[in-house]
């Protein structure tokens, strides 16, 4: 599975067992090709997050100059002035107004906007396309990898157990493949967790360290003996009472947990280089409001949840970007639940000390009903696998595209300065 | 009985050991050929449960090893095993008692609920808007009650709760092992909300009945079942707009030989086609889903389903078979169900085929020429050609390697030898794909008896969670903590995305991450603390007392993992043993006097005796061991 290479016994980190065993594990690896300052050097890291349901891209933001909206979405338009109103970006498109605390960081041109982002393959159906987005294969039921997985494995570097981790509850298919890649929905369950006293608790965990430090030469002695030393090196990083820098303050809710937990993961250097979180709620068929309403409420969450990430990070801001994706878009007219039905285009935020921000990218045509696929939805102007690759291979260093998003043959859409 | 067993094990044995060799192996096909790989008849019966059941109960081994493991494996292989344990816990579950036709109808989806309470009046649409949460799920519950509709959610409750409690207490455990090894091979999703409520019928009507029985009938039952259907969008997958249908071939020929009152009718119902479309399965019309064909089916048929990857089928073999199978789709599970039923039963003539949910369409169906893997299929066929297709694949050679190879990692291990899967490919095509046959090969082969297969398999969650309660003969009564350990530990039950299932690695299973929660699962496990799950470790061994701390270490090592070698987990685990927190003093006095601190850790220095926290902490240390987690 893994290269081994000589022992090397980490300093101040705790390896149970490592003389009972023999094999170095990622730690003492990590130690070997360490530069400064951490076991890892310093990594780019790449943080996704999915908005599961589809987001309405045109309420995210709007193109509020358009003729048609207002005919289009008679109950769901927002007002342009007074109490509420949309967040003028550039003149033709605006922020919904609980995108509020992410507007600084779009004046400072660290967040951009990109709209008219979808698939090539007009499923409406969430589950194909959440499936397709996360494979980076749109059409490609039986594909095995998921597009973050193989990003990670193109990087090549040294397997550690924290490479590639979603906090989430099982694995994501984004992240299905040969690289080692982690769910983890709380790390605090990324410990050995024995009922009962402290001293069973002790006595039981070292039994198994022993068992499986002497199980050499294979997957479960390997992987094992990881496990453990990652439940060690965690245990500085899973404190309950972790205090987010600046006075950032994190929303109670699962994305904000998540999101929390990656900024944890990044300041503890255990090489964290993808990373994959979920805000869910997006699928607005019914009641999706205007200033107030579903749609808002997921909005807040994420605005908050976002700029409390980037300033809990501030130390790290040159090496990490965020990025979000949704499965599809929603009707541009409104339903008669006061709602939008599955669509096709939706737009997304990447966030960076390195992203060309300040700017809505994409494009959106005019919203004449002529001019809508099927006579009803945005239509898909760019190719989410143009961002990804962009993205992804910007940040993270990454030439080959075909290997990428297999199948492609199209042109990143230039987002990141190089 | 078991203690008859016990020594009449060992005295067959030798009693054997003194016949003529003549009568011992009167051919090589009718004994398994473990000895000549060095096992003992208790190791061989270990080896034999592991890999066809989902792990050995306290006994198992012994009694295979006396019945003998041929017969065993034989009866295994009928499946003919009285399932009165079973069947008492499965009847608490009503879902399973109902039709697969019914279970839609009884158990509707929320939204469907919904929509039906709008269009009888019960609510409006304004209400889901303007009604307070709560009021309106009172309002739906009293209709769904007035209906006699059940919630949607307890028909997955009782997927997920059969599918456990066959695993742990069905007696024909190898048609359960069979079962989650073809659905994981047909894998429909869990996530797929189309599919999802047929996914009860799918594994019992599908799968199950189809495990012994000739691949083509397996094939062919998956081909046609709605969760495959919806789950790989044939269901949607329609002759092109301008093709010609085999419902325009069947009216032509009606039209040719029938007088003028036939043609008017014909006419009449051509017209009546063109303005109305078909409600679709459940589900308001789909843009972008309009008429078409949809090659999904038609690719993972041949490449997960029959040849494999490299079975030497060409994108042209894909788009001709998905037009073969265009117009197989499913009956629209509305309440109008049976009168949609009831139409196109009477015009079968023109075409229509109804088998359960299976709906075929000739209006829907190419019936022009097709050219599948060199063969000709001639203009104006219909459902015959879908079934053709099936026929040609199952009795193709890439398939009968593909499943041998498949066969092979899942009973063998991850990499087995090319010899073994050539002689289990020979024997799928000279037997007319049989799968019992095949099965029944790789028992008997040396291929699985030698040392390089023998606890090469690293336990699937499912199998480790099953197995550890098999082991501790654990009873269990609610099945959702362990399908919440299952999730942790990486196999959250029928929801592998994608249609490749599951895969069957060991890489696929362990990361640090899993694997802590393997180990974490063994320890809660053992210590009564998953929910629902009633563990009685003194029962194990017939509440008898250790008479000393290594001596409840072998003990129990020697239950939990019966035909193996036990000395260097023993040997390993003895210093944690020994641990004051872990014994107290077999002492009456003491006994009584033992502090009530559950880990005894105030008890007398001179330990002896396990305490019942100790001892649980040996046996989840046991069930978290590198050795429980292989097969």
């Amino acid at each position: 599975m893994w290269t081994r290479r000589a022992f090397l016994k980490s300093s101040g980190l705790a390896v149970f067992a490592a003389g009972l065993g023999g094999c170095p594990t990622f730690l003492n690896r990590a130690a070997l090709a360490a530069r400064a300052p951490g076991p890892f050097g310093r990594r780019k890291v790449l943080v996704t997050i999915f908005q599961r349901g589809a987001m309405d891209g045109l309420m995210a933001v709007t193109p509020f100059r358009d003729p048609h909206l207002a005919a289009h979405r008679p109950r769901l338009a927002l007002p342009t002035t007074g109490e509420g109103a949309l967040l003028d970006l550039d003149g033709a498109f605006a922020f919904h107004p609980a995108f509020a605390p992410m507007l600084p960081l779009f004046r400072e041109g660290r967040l951009a906007v990109v709209h008219g982002v979808g698939s090539p393959n007009p499923t409406r159906s969430h589950f194909d396309a959440q499936d397709y987005m996360e494979t980076g294969m749109p059409g490609v039921k039986s594909a095995s990898s998921g597009w973050l997985n193989r990003a990670v494995g193109l990087m090549g570097h040294d397997a550690t157990p924290f490479r590639a981790v979603a906090l989430t509850p099982a694995l994501p298919r984004a992240l299905f493949g040969d690289a080692p890649a982690l769910a983890v929905a709380n790390l605090r369950d990324f410990a050995l967790s024995v009922p009962g006293s402290e001293r069973l608790r002790a006595a039981a965990g070292q039994s198994l360290e022993s068992l499986y430090a002497q199980t050499t030469g294979d997957l479960l002695g390997d992987t094992g003996r990881e496990g453990f030393e990652a439940a060690h090196l965690l245990e500085s990083v899973r404190t309950s009472d972790y205090r987010p820098a600046n006075g950032a303050m994190y929303p109670a809710s699962p994305l904000g947990n998540a999101l929390r937990q990656i900024a944890q993961l990044i300041k503890a250097d255990v090489g964290l280089e993808v990373a994959f979180a979920e805000s869910s709620g997006w699928d607005t068929h019914v009641a999706q409001g205007t200033t107030e309403g579903a749609f808002a409420r997921r909005a807040e969450d994420l605005a908050a949840a976002l700029t409390a990430f980037w300033t809990d990070l501030e130390a790290h801001h040159d090496d990490v970007t965020v990025m979000t994706m949704t499965e599809f878009g929603r009707t541009v007219h409104e339903n008669g639940s006061g709602g939008t039905d599955h669509g096709r285009a939706s737009c997304l935020f990447i966030l960076g000390n390195d992203v060309d921000g300040g700017r809505v990218h994409g494009r959106v045509p005019e919203l004449d009903p002529d001019a809508l696929e099927d006579g009803r939805d945005l239509p898909v102007t760019t190719d989410f696998r143009a961002v990804f690759a962009e993205v992804a291979g910007k940040h993270l260093g990454l030439t080959d595209d075909e290997a990428l998003f297999p199948g492609w043959r199209g042109e990143r859409l230039p987002l990141l300065r190089s | 009985m078991s203690m008859y067993v016990r020594f009449l094990g060992p005295l067959l044995l030798i009693l054997a050991g003194c016949l003529p060799a003549a009568t011992l192996d009167p051919g090589s096909r009718d004994r398994m050929p473990y000895a000549a790989a060095g096992l003992t008849e208790r190791e061989a019966a270990a080896h034999l449960l592991s890999r066809f059941t989902f792990g050995p109960r306290p006994g198992d081994v012994d009694r295979v090893a006396a019945m003998g493991l041929e017969a065993w494996f034989e009866a295994q292989l009928r499946a003919d095993a009285p399932e009165d344990t079973l069947d008492a816990r499965l009847a608490r579950l009503p879902a399973l008692a109902l039709p697969d036709t019914a279970l839609l109808r009884i158990y509707p989806r929320p939204v469907t609920v919904r929509n039906r309470a709008i269009r009888e009046g019960y609510i409006t649409r304004a209400d889901l808007e303007a009604l307070p949460q709560a009021m309106l799920e009172d309002t739906l519950r009293a209709y769904m009650a007035a209906h006699g509709y059940r919630p949607f959610r307890e028909l997955h409750g009782q997927l997920f709760a059969q599918k456990l409690l066959r695993a742990r207490y069905a007696e024909n455990q190898l048609s359960e092992v069979l079962t989650d090894f073809w659905f994981n091979h047909f894998n429909v999703a869990f996530q797929d909300g189309q599919a999802r409520p047929y996914l009860l019928a799918y594994e019992r009507s599908a799968i199950r009945p189809n495990v012994l029985g000739r691949f083509r009938t397996l094939l062919g039952a998956t081909a046609k079942h709605p969760a495959m259907l919806l789950y790989l969008d044939n269901a949607r997958s329609s002759a092109a707009a301008d093709a010609m249908t085999t419902l325009d071939v069947n009216m032509s020929r009606r039209e040719a030989t029938g007088g003028p009152a036939v043609r008017r009718r014909i006419e009449a119902a051509r017209q009546r086609m063109e303005t109305r479309q078909m409600p679709s399965a459940d589900a308001p019309a789909r843009p972008g889903a309009q008429r078409g064909v949809n090659e999904n089916y038609a690719r993972e048929l041949m490449e997960l389903h029959t040849l494999g990857v490299d079975g030497g089928y060409t994108q042209a073999d894909v788009e001709e078979v998905a037009r073969a199978f265009t117009g197989w789709t499913v009956l629209p599970a509305t309440p109008e169900r049976d009168a949609i039923r009831d139409r196109l039963e009477a015009r079968r003539s023109a075409g229509f085929v109804i088998e359960g949910d299976f709906l075929f369409r000739p209006n829907l169906h190419d019936a022009g020429t097709k050219h599948i893997l060199g063969e000709t299929f001639p203009e104006g066929g219909g459902l015959d050609e879908g079934e053709r297709v099936l026929d040609l694949l199952a009795a193709h050679p890439a398939t009968a390697r593909h499943l041998a190879r498949k066969l092979a990692v899942r009973f063998v291990s991850d990499d087995p030898p090319e010899a073994l899967v050539d002689d289990l490919a020979a024997v799928y095509r000279d037997t007319g794909g049989d799968l019992r046959a095949v099965v029944r090969a790789i028992a008997y082969s040396p291929h699985f008896w030698e040392a390089p297969a023998r606890q090469a398999k690293v336990k699937s969650p499912l199998e480790l969670s099953v197995s550890a309660l098999r082991a501790l003969d654990a009873d269990f009564d609610d099945p959702r903590g362990l399908l919440n350990w299952l999730r942790k530990m990486g196999q959250p039950l029928y929801a592998y995305q994608a249609p490749t299932g599951y895969p069957d690695r060991a890489e696929a299973w362990i990361n640090t991450g899993t694997l802590l929660n393997r180990m974490n699962f063994a320890m809660r496990l053992a210590s009564g603390r998953i929910r629902g799950v009633t563990v009685d470790l003194p029962a194990l061994n017939r509440n008898r007392e250790p008479a000393s701390v290594e001596a409840a270490l072998t003990t129990y090592a020697r239950i939990l993992l019966p035909g193996r070698d036990v000395t260097p987990i023993v040997a390993q685990l003895l210093p944690m043993a020994s641990d004051p927190g872990f014994a107290r003093r077999l002492d009456a006095s003491a006994r009584r006097a033992a502090p009530p601190d559950e880990d005894g850790s105030e008890a007398s220095p001179e330990p002896v005796v396990p305490t019942p926290a100790g001892l649980a902490r040996v046996v989840g240390v046991i069930l978290g061991s590198p050795d429980f987690q292989r097969r």
